[in-house]
């Protein structure tokens, strides 16, 4: 009997192998859809906590249902979107937003400022991943006119602007992120969760109209979705850098430049204390920082983009690679095993017993490097990164792990995270010393008072030229900073392309830099979108 | 009371009563014996290949990744430019050295429960019996992944999880076996003659029990690899880096719809190969230990 069944159990995976082989090189099918009305899209993400955003749906811009006062055009430049203009008093405190008049939500209801109000009063009490604690205040002073008092001034409010979707004060009850209602290109049609997301192209729009009049979002795994688009089943797929090489008949393949970044953070204090929710925080080897510049300047990351993303990404040495606010200065020479070699002699690092693993005082130069074990490219970047810096003597041991996991064990470990935003104000959540522990902001407590002062600056500044002047002095100013060049709480890798198969016939015009998460910024421009 | 000797004969239905006297008999334990010899030799060879190969072909080398199959890397290379055969040596040998340390407990636990419940009277008999058939009507892999994960998954959680569940089987075996001894007419008269139970249980009924624990120990070794590489290949094992052949089967699937088909075909060829190799060589162990297939 026994015996039976292991039988059964061998054939069954033997099968399994063969069937997904075979399936693997059959040709690929494909059928011609063009000038139907309608697209198909697998781009994964279905987001867990629906479609609210004042709990975080579209944070990072293009919410689809609901519009924005502000938001970013192709060249991250801020532009009006509901609101017609704004203000910002003298010193700094009152923003005044006036709005369009003529926006009404998809159930015809006119949009006011009493919405917004509603909206940015909700998503502060939200307790959420919005993050609205510079806000003291917003009152619709008319019905077109709405004014935030801010608790002190912040140049980087205006991404607070561009950020969250309008909600309908009439229409916005516990279960809108299921069904949510909004002013926005796209209305709600179904939600089969774990499945698929119907729309409708809103008539109640006020901007361009969309060149589509349903869209269906599949919700695939990645290869799933690349099957999909093998059987031409769906009309644009996001797919892995891995599967980038491998052609698809009928669909062509767009990678978008992203600043979806990944990298290494590393405790930066020394073991021995715990977090609120008594985590262990801190570890006694990166947090001498000759460890995390060793790391920092041994790595390979040319040959990590070449060779793990397929050459579909770019180096990335900064949290904020190429933009505005970035400064060029912070970059660092990596691929150097001498000079890494340096850092380390001239810490005291050094391989007393021979074991090829460097001591310093008698502490050996492991530690473990945790990654989403549900990420294959982290945990490809984490393996490739442990045998780059092997032959320095530091030995990262690479664990998989899921997120609830992570959540406990990213204060002591280092940790494999990815960010990227188009705005400043994530440089603040990740390396400011007060966001240590809160969320996956800041998870290795670093902190460096010239650091904090430059972003206290930078925040407070009034002009946007002025503010960034002090977001690349945080980087690095000649002496110190949170880059690589100086305290290197982190070591970043690569910045991510997103690559999207689109069928050969479908213009999607030409998408921006897109942000961390791959799959719904490329809609962040789908009114133009059409077929060819 | 008369009656046992012919019963025990009764009881046996494999027991070949004609089979083996006509067959040319010293020619087939002779190939029995090859048979086993050759498995038992495969079986060391991956064990040394695994440990004998270095860590440096395991090592992730990105300009050679992707590579099919070649003399130099004879079952291709993986995305990372890791070496296949390398990998899946190791993972065959991690899998060997589980099965090994499960086999080992499921059998101690098999033969403690096994004798408790043929020695120790009614209520626990009846009580091993009962524990003995709820394990069986669990699945395997449900009961598995449900121990494992709950001692928070890794090498332990996949061992203690495979050894708790694969002792039932063999214990319902030993058990029968020993019910039958006890009324056999050497452990009557040893037990007429004064000798104590613990004496009994050890110098005539665990000889008995030798070839069937034996047997039954490579015999569950294929079905705890199995077990082994289905968890890991759910995700509730090991961290995906650990070259276990689960894991390499569950991250090569990912890469077939790529058509980089290697990944998944030479280490799933590799378990076949091994866990037949290990079926072979319990079953002809069996008949040739066994003392009722033994003149064959």
């Amino acid at each position: 009997m026994a015996k039976k069944r292991i039988w059964q159990l061998a054939a069954g995976l033997a099968i399994m192998a063969l069937v997904a082989g075979l399936s693997g090189c059959a040709g690929p099918k494909s059928d011609n859809t063009a000038a139907k009305n309608e697209l198909v899209l697998a781009i994964n993400a279905e987001p867990e906590g629906g479609f609210d955003p004042t709990t975080g749906w579209g944070r990072y811009g293009s919410p689809l249902f609901q519009s924005t006062l502000l938001k970013r055009d192709k060249d991250l430049q801020i532009v009006n979107d509901l609101a017609t203009g704004y203000q910002v008093s003298a010193d700094g405190l009152t923003w005044t937003v006036k709005i369009r008049k003529d926006v009404e939500f998809s159930d015809g209801k006119p949009l006011t400022a009493a919405d917004i109000q509603y909206t940015y009063e909700t998503a502060q009490k939200s307790n959420s991943v919005v993050d609205l604690t510079i806000m003291k205040s917003v009152e619709a002073a008319d019905d077109d006119i709405v004014v935030f008092t801010l608790k002190k001034p912040q140049s980087a409010f205006v991404d607070v602007l561009t950020g969250i979707g309008i909600v309908p004060k009439h229409a916005h009850g516990k279960d809108y992120a299921q069904h949510p209602i909004g002013s926005g290109p796209f209305k709600f049609v179904q939600w089969d969760k774990g499945q698929q997301l119907i729309v409708e192209a809103n008539p109640k729009y006020y901007g361009p109209k969309p060149g589509f009049s349903k869209l269906t979002f599949l919700f695939l795994s990645e290869d799933a979705a690349y099957a999909a688009a093998k059987a031409g089943k769906a009309d644009v797929v996001a797919i892995p850098p891995a599967f980038s090489k491998q052609p698809v008949a009928g669909m062509r393949l767009i990678a978008v430049d992203s600043v979806d970044n990944r990298g290494i953070v590393f405790p930066t204090v020394k073991a021995g204390g715990k977090t609120e929710n008594g985590y262990p925080v801190g570890n006694d080897v990166t947090a001498d920082g000759a460890i995390r510049k060793a790391i920092n300047a041994a790595v390979d990351r040319k040959a990590l983009v070449d060779g793990i993303l397929e050459g579909q990404g770019t180096p990335a040495y900064t949290i904020c690679d190429r933009l505005p606010w970035w400064n060029a200065d912070a970059v660092i020479n990596d691929n150097d095993l001498n000079g890494a070699k340096r850092i380390l002699a001239e810490a005291g690092w050094k391989d007393a017993d021979g074991d090829g693993i460097l001591e310093k005082d008698s502490r050996k130069a492991e530690f473990t490097l945790i990654y989403p074990a549900s990420d294959k490219t982290r945990q490809a970047l984490a393996i490739a990164a442990a045998d780059m810096v092997k032959p320095l003597g530091i030995n990262m041991r690479t664990e998989g792990k899921s997120w609830d996991d992570i959540k406990t064990l990213m204060h002591s470990n280092a940790v494999m995270l990815g960010w990227g935003s188009h705005t400043p104000l994530e440089m603040y959540y990740v390396y400011y010393s007060k966001n240590s522990g809160i969320d996956y902001y800041n998870p290795g407590y670093y902190s460096n008072p010239a650091v904090d002062a430059y972003m206290d600056k930078a925040l407070a500044a009034t002009g946007q030229d002025e503010a960034n002047g002090y977001w690349k002095k945080a980087q690095w100013d000649g002496s110190t900073g949170l880059s690589a060049k100086g305290d290197a709480p982190w070591a970043w890798l690569v910045n991510l392309k997103h690559c999207y198969l689109v069928r050969e016939n479908l213009d999607i015009g030409q998408p921006k830099i897109e942000p961390h998460g791959h799959g719904w910024p490329i809609t962040d421009n789908i009114a133009e979108w059409h077929w060819k | 009371m008369n009656g046992s000797q012919f019963d025990m004969a009764a009881e046996r239905p494999g027991r070949p009563l004609t089979g083996g006297i006509c067959q040319p008999g010293f020619h087939r334990r002779h190939r029995m014996a090859g048979m086993v010899l050759l498995s038992a030799l495969l079986l060391a060879g991956i064990v040394a290949g695994g440990i004998l190969l270095g860590d440096s072909r395991v090592a992730t080398h990105l300009d050679i990744r992707n590579a099919a199959p070649s003399l130099e890397y004879p079952f291709g290379t993986d995305w990372l430019g890791r070496d296949m055969l390398a990998r899946t040596l190791k993972g065959l040998t991690l899998s060997l050295a589980i099965g090994l340390i499960t086999a080992t407990a499921s059998v101690g636990i098999a033969l403690v429960l096994g004798l408790m419940a043929a020695t120790l009277g009614k209520t626990v008999d009846s009580c091993i019996s009962w524990l003995i058939d709820l394990f069986l009507s669990l699945p395997h892999l449900v009961t598995i992944i449900l121990i494992s994960f709950s001692l928070g998954g890794g090498v332990k959680g996949v061992i203690v999880g495979v050894a708790l569940t694969h002792w039932p089987s063999l214990a319902r075996i030993i058990r029968a076996e020993i019910l039958q001894l006890r009324s056999a007419e050497f452990v009557l008269t040893s037990r007429k003659l004064g000798r104590s139970r613990w004496w009994v249980a050890t110098r005539h009924m665990l000889p008995h029990l030798v070839p069937q624990l034996y047997v039954g120990f490579v015999l569950l070794f294929p079905h705890a690899i199995l077990h082994e590489a289905g968890v890991t290949f759910l995700g509730f094992g090991l961290s995906p880096q650990q070259p276990a052949i689960g894991i390499i089967l569950s991250e090569a699937m990912r890469y077939l719809s790529a058509g980089i088909w290697w990944l998944a075909f030479f280490p799933g060829l590799s378990l076949l190969i091994m866990v037949r190799a290990f079926d072979v060589l319990g079953d002809n162990l069996r008949r040739l230990i066994d003392p009722h297939s033994a003149h064959e």
